[in-house]
Order: C-alpha cells, then structure tokens, then sequence
C-alpha cells in the first residue's frame, strides 16, 4: 500500500481542467517534491488529498483510505499546511497552536512543549502573543508551517512551505521538513522553486497543465537529458583536431563545439560515465589535459526539457 | 480524541471568537440597552400596558436574535479568511463543523441574551427565579434554530458580506414585525389580517417573547404546551440551518468556492 495513491484523477472548474486523468503515487517515508508553474494543479491535487475538494472523476486513496467515501478517516492520518496561510484573525499564533494540536490529538503532555520549541525554531516565540491579522506574510506563513511541525502527522503536505519566507527562514523549514521525514512522516511538498525542490527532494514530479509529465529522482531526471551535462575541457596543446572527432565518436557525447583552439566543450548524457572514457583516449593519444570542468543541468533545465518551456516563465 | 470532543474543541474556538469582537458586542448590547432604558421609558407613559415590563423581554429576544445571528457573520468571516477549508482538513467530519457553529452559536446568544436579562432583572426583579433556569435550555434550542437561519444565510451570501447583512437585515424585519415581541397581539389584531396574526403567533420568537413574559416577569406557572410550541417552532430552523450550511460545505468542496 502506497501512503498516497492516485488513478486517472481528474478536476474540473466549470470548463477548466485543473487535473487530467493523473495517476501518482508516494512511497512510505520519502519526500516528494511537486514540481511545477503556477496552475499545473499542484494545489488542486494537495486539497483532494486532504479532502478540502472532491475530484470530479478518478480515484484518491491516502494511507489506504478513499478520500471521498472515508474523508474523516483520510483527516486523521494527514495535514495540510496551506499555501495562504489560514488562521481566525483575532487568535495569537500560540492560541492557533494549541487549538490545532488539540483537535489533532497531540497528547497534552507534550503539546506545550513541542509549541513553545516549534515557535522559537521558526522565531515567532516573540509573537506569540499578536494577533494573527497583525502577523506579517512571512510570519503567518511561518505559522502554517509550524501547524505540521507541532502535529507531526503520518503524511505532512506541504503547499509551497517558505514562499514569502526570507532566505534563513526557508533554510530552517527545509530542515525541519526533512527532520519531519526522519521521524518517520512521508512528506509532500508542492513548489514551483528550484533551491526547494532540489534541497527537499527524494523524488520530483513534475506537474504541467494538469498532467504528469515526469517522476523521478533529481539525478535520474537530469540524466534523462541526452547531452544534458556540459564538459568544457582545456589541452595543453593548440592543435586538437583529431580529438574533437575522437570524443564526438564517444557513447554518450551529444554534440562537441571548439570554443578557443585549446578548448573543446562536449554535451554528453551522465557525464560521470564518460569522462573516464574521454581521459582514457587522451591517454591513448598523448594529449594532456590541462582542466576538466562539467555542469550538470539545473533543475530549470530539466523543466524545459519536460514541457519545453523555462519553469520562470511558466509560472509568470 | 473522539468526535464528540473534536465538535466540542472547534465550537470552544468559536465561542471565544464571538467575544474577540468587544467592539461589536458593545455596541450591539448599547443599542439593545438603550431601547430598554430610553425607548421603554417613553413608552411607559404613551400606553395602557406598563411597556418596560412588556418591553424588557422583547430586547431579551432581540438579544438572542442577535447573539445567534452573529454566528453567520462568523461564518463568513471564516469562508473569506479560509479558515473554513482549514476545517475541512482536520479531524472531525462535515457534519461535526456544522454542529459546531450551531452549538457556538447559541451558547453565544444564551451568554449575550443573559447578560441583557440580568440588567433586566436589576430594574425588575425576577418573580420567578426557577422558571427562568427551566426556560434557558429551550431558548437554547431558540437560539439553535436561529443560529441555523444564519448559518443558512451566509450559505446563500456565499463570500459577499454584504449580501449576508442585507439577508439578515431582510430576514429581521420579516420576523420582528410578524412577531408578538414588540407589539401585543391585541394590537397587532387591530391592523393585520387574521392568517398574519396567526403567522405571528406561530413565531418562535413570539412564543419566547411571550414565555419570559408570562413565567419570568409576571411568575405564572410554565405550561409544558408552550415549551412544546417553542421546540416545534425551533427545531425546523435549526435542522434547515443545518442542512443549508452542510449542503454549502459540499459546495465548497466540489466546485473550490460558493
């Protein structure tokens, strides 16, 4: 049993199609990552799963319970940090704790605790006593997140966690989302920002338009690029004629450009396969190598290679 | 933590919410106040009937009116902060989140409505003491019934607030003025046509009006028949209140908004 299972999961507002027929799955004890621009149905597929929406057709199990026949049961075993963070206005960030670790069952010997350590992690110890309409947006995002982190739910969804949050606050709830998994939650996290994704990730999907364009890890999905990985290499010699034909005669190599006379740049898939082989024939040829230097595609690449499209202008 | 105490905890938050509003609570209960004090006091002397005492547990019910009315502005409060499909995500069932607000509801309205008739009481002592704690949990039915109507309404408002306050303006002067609580019945015969006065009758907030009237005020045994008649003309309210603000839920769900 898979902790979230999904088959040909569909959702329609009025004539728009937010999900199509999207069949997905989460293995026990790993952080997923939803990848995808703004209206790829990222949200639309977290709220079904937390039953806040209903599908219009398909199938949704979570933990093994249908979330629409069993939508109580499915509410026991997960949570849901929002994306706009939901709070009674005139509550204090410490009330809105308490209340949500009480109606999650967090035993109360250890609710005042978890809150009280929760709140100066994520450094709203000192707010604690606002209003929540008084927060700002990073802070009442800040309280969202620390919802999950207080309830340490079997399955924590997570809707953009750090979006408005500054770069050392993004830092701590990424650590604190991983530490969640530690502890034995399985966690999905749905963003269209790269740092997030690959600092979260043990696995990516990435969403467009409703359909599931790709499912792997971050390496496997940058390995899928044929000649995605860049090798840029400096000879000693000017002359390296012969070693362009040879390394485009190479398994793996994509193309090879001279970009100066003593410097080649080579577009190969797994870059980690094929410079062995590239240094082996420098080897066999007497050519000595003076710098080797491969980048591997950004996650934004991967993105484009997906869906032809860059994931910053998709999501303006 | 079972369902029961999950209703219990959500309508806690809710009920401490209707008092986080001090500004609103303050000016509803001067209003109410001031037509006790200043309009009754006018009156006194323009009618037969000694109109403060008639007077006195008519702004009681309009406090438990207004009290349970509240609920639907809360109600949408919380579908215009989101905090509604925060509900939907915890642990506790659709029908548990109606209940809820049904119970918060009037709990608030039987703390505001008391407050009112204890200002009562301290100009006109109460002459019967133990009929006024037998009527408060059947005026919590009341305010159940009337909680429900505006739970119903900001269904129907759906995220337009002001939608919701000229329903429940609308909704007010219908049932005040086809009501025995600011008029009597006597008077109201004068000038109605009979099936209005018999609608009026009928009203639960009449039926309210009059009990405090007759077993608080004036300390007439209470009659198990007009209890019946207030439960029978509550619950219909409540279970369509109910039924308005679960059926809005599913909306909700199904379509992402009202």
């Amino acid at each position: 049993m898979h902790p979230i299972e999904t088959e040909k999961l569909t959702k329609l507002y009025g004539k728009t199609k937010a999900l199509r027929e999207l069949d997905f799955t989460l293995d026990e004890g790993e952080i997923m990552v939803l990848l995808g621009p703004n209206g790829s149905g990222k949200t639309t597929l977290l709220l079904i799963l937390s039953t806040v929406l209903k599908p219009t057709s398909g199938k949704a199990s979570v933990m093994g319970f249908d979330v629409i026949n069993q939508s109580t049961k499915v509410r026991q075993v997960l949570g849901i940090s929002f994306q706009d963070a939901r709070g009674f206005w005139r509550h204090k960030p410490i009330e809105i704790l308490r209340f949500h670790a009480t109606i999650c069952g967090v035993p109360r010997d250890r609710r005042e605790r978890l809150i009280e350590e929760i709140l100066k992690d994520l450094e709203l110890w000192d707010a604690r006593g606002k209003l929540f309409m008084h927060l700002s947006g990073g802070q009442a995002k800040r309280l969202e997140v620390a919802k999950l982190l207080v309830q340490r739910p079997k399955l924590a969804i997570f809707d953009e966690p750090s979006s408005q949050v500054d770069l050392r606050g993004k830092r701590i709830i990424w650590d604190h989302i991983c530490k969640l998994r530690e502890d034995g939650s399985t966690v999905l996290v749905a963003t269209n920002e790269v740092r997030e994704a690959e600092y979260l990730a043990d696995r990516i999907t990435i969403l467009d338009e409703g359909v599931k364009v790709a499912c792997n890890t971050l390496q496997s999905l940058k390995d899928s690029i044929a000649g995605g990985d860049i090798v840029e290499l400096e000879f000693e010699a000017k002359d390296n004629k012969d070693m362009a034909e040879a390394l485009g005669r190479l398994e793996g190599t994509f193309r090879v450009t001279k970009e100066e006379e003593n410097h080649l740049r080579a577009y190969v898939s797994m870059a980690e396969e094929w410079v062995p082989k590239m240094a082996n024939i420098c080897y066999q040829k007497g050519v000595k190598v003076v710098s080797v230097r491969v980048t591997e595609p950004s996650l934004d690449d991967v993105f484009l290679h997906f869906t032809g499209r860059a994931l910053g202008a998709a999501s303006s | 933590m079972t369902e029961m105490r999950r209703i219990l905890q959500l309508a806690r938050t809710d009920f401490s919410y209707f008092f986080r509003t001090k500004w609103l609570m303050a000016v509803l209960l001067s209003l109410n106040l001031s037509d006790m004090l200043v309009i009754g006091l006018v009156y006194k002397g323009l009618m037969t009937v000694n109109y403060f005492a008639f007077f006195a547990p008519a702004v009681v019910v309009m406090g438990l009116f207004m009290g349970s009315m509240d609920t639907g502005r809360r109600i949408w409060l919380a579908f215009r902060e989101g905090v509604i499909q925060y509900y939907l995500s915890l642990p506790i069932s659709n029908l548990g989140v109606v209940a809820a607000y049904l119970i918060a509801g009037s709990l608030a309205a039987m703390v505001y409505s008391s407050s009112l008739l204890i200002v009562a009481f301290l100009v006109l002592p109460a002459q019967a003491v133990l009929n006024t704690l037998i009527l408060l949990p059947f005026f919590f039915i009341l305010a159940m019934g009337l909680a429900g109507i505006a739970a119903a309404l900001a269904a129907l408002a759906s995220t337009h607030g002001e939608f919701f306050f000229a329903y429940q303006q609308l909704f007010q002067v219908l049932l005040l003025t086809l009501s025995t609580v600011y008029y009597p019945q006597s008077v109201m015969q004068q000038y109605l046509p009979s099936a209005l006065v018999t609608v009026a009758s009928a009203n639960p907030l009449s039926i309210a009006a009059e009990a405090l009237r007759d077993f608080v005020f004036t300390g007439i045994p209470i009659q198990p028949l007009v209890i019946v008649q207030l439960v029978v003309s509550s619950v219909p309210f409540a279970l369509l209140g109910a039924f308005a603000y679960y059926k809005a839920l599913q909306t909700l769900q199904t379509k992402g908004k009202l």
